[in-house]
């Protein structure tokens, strides 16, 4: 059978056996099942709650919380990346707050969030937006610096305006760094959601996770969890595959930018 | 070709960010919303515990709306996050217990009890809280937990004094005891592992724990504190009080007649708290229900601040006259 | 001479905006009556008083090591796993949809669940950590141990290089660049699941103490907290960035060689 076809059945047979496990685990007694209830139990809980409204409600809620905070921190990387990686007195100065102010753990943000917002989209979004933005950043620069002497040599010496050099230069050496970028910063951004709606309370899957675990509902929990799953998956998905657009054409290839 | 990638893109983040939008929470404000027919509209900052079942049946019964308040509760996961959003006007009012208040008036945080929240029912060894063992633990009374690791929902806060009442009205010396945090969900965990020797639980962890035969009561902290001892309370900012008294007035109305209802109508009350928490209607029946009297025990609030001096959670006594009505 | 105009340079592009940013804050914060965002004047001294020789110890010191376990087991884990699928595509196909779907899962997310098996102690926050940080290291080995460049491979059979000597020279350096990417992302991602565990549940540890300051109101204290957090990824990421160098000396030089070309 083809090779395609092959790994599928492989794949599926993966997931199968996974669900297997965890099904014979608490049957067994190996696990209390009051724990980990059995795969058929959380599937079963899964489609209960999938047939009424607030399952729906807590992922547009997480979506759109995500898809806020991504656009914002998306933008603001994409531009402020541009104009400090073109400008190198610029990139020169700012380098030491961004190597500071990166690696600062935005979970630091959740208490003050909480504070200042309460149970509301905007907390989760300072959280989501302050993370998204450093791993966009990084990557735009990184992206704007690997330009190619040469080709932009040839841009100034043609007199192309700034904005012109940007669309035919920068932007196409920068764009599988841009679309890196996106997916780590989508990747980022979900978790971070969900985290800040667990953590903060703001209406979402996270929340609704809080809420089934305070009541003991844990088939519920593992429910919810299958479906963050889920979504992650997808969005992994999603972004891999816009990747994989920007990077067809462009002949060296490139991976996460390491350090 | 990548135009249109990323156009799509754009719009679909744009999309889902604006269907998003519409579940938004409590939106903060001095001037007071107005709703149809010119009703107030209030947030309230809550909790999903059964403690708060008597606003929900306000407003099911129509309390609020009779005195045209619009209530929309939005739920947090403690008084750390309520208090703050009262302050700063995320929420209108708030739900939180009593110690909490007077921590956070020890901060400089200024706030204003309206209405009594909940109370102990006040008969030992029928309560809707108490200390817990596991079932098969050699302890007897709470005298014996003088040393011993206790796991509480908060440190630092109400469950810390109370325990310690219960082990020094035993007889035992609480000067020993250490407290972890530990939410309420995983209590039944830490009794049944053995990680923790005793734990203070309120409905529904109480009953699931009794249920499920992994642990038994051996104290009931609420009533060691202090008699019919007030919980927790519905409160808002000074600064509300100042701009919308009248509000303010008719909200402790209508949520002291809920109190009063909720005492009356117990059967009500089971059904409500399944409309707002995950409890399966079974649960919730078998629950042992605060008490709502509608007005606050200040006397137990004072004894309840004597204790949390002595067991060093405050430095020097709360103003009740300004917390309280 | 010019050295030493050289260093001043440097040092005043690093110093330069950081100062200015935190003297504009300063400024601004001074007169502040807010009851989050108090005066940075006051949080520098509650810095000073909180962070003392004694809670560096109870508190800073229990954090790190925590993370110092979750962190070098999510590497034992890791890369052993990785290795192991990224050579075996039949290994691959069976697990990667399993795999992608567990590491979708957002940690934090977990943590009721791992409350139910690993009780309360250090365990429970050891295994959150490494339940967050395990997958960027083994995903990123699958991919560098399947990217082994074939003519090193074909070479290594002919010269009879099997085992524990092919799998240390062909297989791990080869594919050290990509795990090395992989544990950077997990470094940032245990210092996050750190905070997160201790926010409930331990008696000590950073995030336990910050969290601490918040339910108690005080938020001066807790602000010096977060401060303290950030200086801590900074240095952190200093280390790892030195650790980097050194393992991956050889690639770095490769790099600058090709890029001279």
């Amino acid at each position: 059978m083809s090779e395609r076809l092959h790994r599928l059945l492989l794949g599926l047979a993966g997931l199968a056996g996974f669900g297997l496990l965890l099904e014979a685990l608490p049957r067994w007694g190996v696990v209390s099942d009051r724990y980990l209830p059995p795969t058929s139990r959380i599937l079963g809980e899964l489609f209960e709650r999938a047939r009424h409204r607030p399952l729906w409600d807590a992922v547009f809620n997480t979506l759109g919380t995500w898809a806020i905070g991504l656009v914002v921190a998306v933008a603001a990387a994409v531009v402020l990346g541009m104009v400090i990686g073109t400008v190198p007195l610029l990139r020169a100065f700012t380098a030491s707050t961004i190597e500071f102010l990166r690696p600062i753990p935005s979970v630091a943000w959740i208490s003050a969030a909480i504070v200042l917002y309460g149970p509301v989209k905007m907390g989760t979004l300072l959280i989501v937006v302050y993370a998204a933005f450093w791993q966009m950043l990084v990557q735009v620069l990184h992206g704007v610096a690997d330009v190619d002497p040469v080709a932009r040599d040839t841009a100034r010496s043609y007199r192309l305006g700034p904005l012109a050099r940007i669309r035919w230069v920068t932007l196409p050496t920068a764009l599988p760094y841009l679309a890196t970028g996106l997916r780590l910063a989508a990747t980022v951004a979900l978790i971070l959601t969900v985290t800040g709606e667990l953590f903060v309370g703001t209406p979402g899957l996270g929340a609704d996770i809080l809420r089934a675990s305070s009541s003991g509902a844990t088939a519920g929990v593992y429910a919810l969890v299958v479906v963050t799953g889920l979504l992650g998956v997808a969005a992994n998905l999603l972004f891999r595959t816009v990747e994989r657009r920007a990077l067809s054409w462009h002949p060296s290839v490139r991976t996460e930018v390491p350090a | 070709m990548h135009r249109r990638l990323a156009a799509t893109l754009f719009s679909t983040a744009l999309l889902v960010a604006v269907a998003g939008c519409g579940d938004d929470g409590g939106d903060g404000g001095d001037d007071q919303p107005t709703g149809p027919a010119g009703r107030d509209q209030v947030t309230v900052g809550l909790i999903p515990i059964v403690d708060v079942a008597p606003l929900f049946l306000g407003i099911e019964q129509g309390f609020f709306e009779d005195r045209n308040i619009d209530v929309t509760t939005d739920f947090a996961a403690g008084g750390a996050e309520i208090i703050p959003g009262v302050q700063s006007g995320t929420y209108d009012f708030g739900f939180s217990n009593v110690i909490s208040l007077m921590l956070a008036q020890a901060s400089g945080i200024e706030l204003k009890v309206v209405a009594n929240g909940n109370n102990s029912t006040g008969v030992d060894g029928e309560d809707f809280g108490s200390l817990m063992v596991p079932v098969d633990s050699p302890v007897q009374s709470a005298a014996e937990l003088g040393d011993a690791t206790i796991a509480i929902n908060t440190l630092n806060n109400i469950s810390d004094p109370v325990v310690r009442e219960s082990v020094r009205k035993a007889g035992g010396d609480p000067a020993g005891i250490e407290f972890v945090g530990v939410p309420f969900p995983e209590m039944e965990a830490a009794l049944a592992n053995g990680d923790a020797d005793a734990v203070f639980v309120v409905e529904p962890f109480q009953t699931i724990i009794r249920n499920n035969g992994v642990g038994r009561s051996v104290a009931s902290s609420w009533v060691d504190a202090a008699p019919d001892l007030t919980v927790a309370a519905y409160f808002t900012s000074t600064a509300m009080i100042d701009e919308n008294p009248d509000l303010v007035q008719r909200f402790t109305e209508a949520m002291t007649e809920a109190l009063a209802f909720a005492n009356e109508n117990e059967e009500a009350v089971r059904n409500v708290i399944t409309t707002y928490t995950d409890m399966q209607p079974q649960l919730a029946s078998e629950i042992t229900l605060p008490a709502w009297p509608p007005e606050i025990n200040r006397a137990s609030s004072e004894r309840l601040a004597q204790l949390a001096i002595q067991d060093g959670l405050l430095a020097e006594p709360p103003d009740l006259d300004a917390l309280y009505p | 001479m010019r050295v030493l105009g050289w260093l001043l340079w440097r040092l005043v592009l690093i110093f330069a905006l950081p100062a200015v940013l935190v003297a504009l804050w300063w400024q601004l914060s001074a007169d502040s009556s807010h009851f989050l965002f108090r005066p940075l004047s006051e949080i520098w001294e509650a810095f000073r008083e909180t962070w003392d020789r004694q809670r560096l110890v109870e508190d800073v010191l229990p954090s790190l090591n925590r993370l110092a376990r979750g962190y070098a087991l999510s590497l034992v884990l890791g890369i052993g796993l990785g290795v192991l699928v990224g050579s075996s595509r039949t290994l691959r196909s069976l697990l990667e949809p399993v795999l992608e779907f567990l590491r979708a899962i957002p940690p934090p997310v977990l943590i009721p669940l791992i409350a139910l098996f690993a009780g309360l102690g250090d365990a429970r926050r050891v295994v959150i950590i490494i339940a967050g940080c395990v997958w960027p290291i083994l995903l990123n080995t699958v991919e560098g141990v399947r990217a082994v460049d074939e003519v090193l491979a074909d070479t290594c059979r002919s010269y009879r290089i099997r085992g524990g000597r092919r799998l240390y020279h062909l297989v791990l350096r080869s594919a050290s660049p990509q795990i090395m990417t992989g544990a950077r992302q997990a470094l940032a991602i245990g210092i996050i699941l750190m905070v997160i565990g201790e926010l409930q549940g331990t008696q000590d540890g950073i995030g336990h103490t910050i969290e601490q300051f918040q339910t108690s109101f005080q938020y001066a204290q807790m602000w010096s907290g977060v401060i303290l957090l950030g200086l801590l990824g900074v240095a952190l990421s200093l280390l790892f960035r030195l650790a980097d160098q050194w393992v991956l000396r050889w690639y770095h030089g490769l790099r600058a060689t090709e890029k001279e070309r």
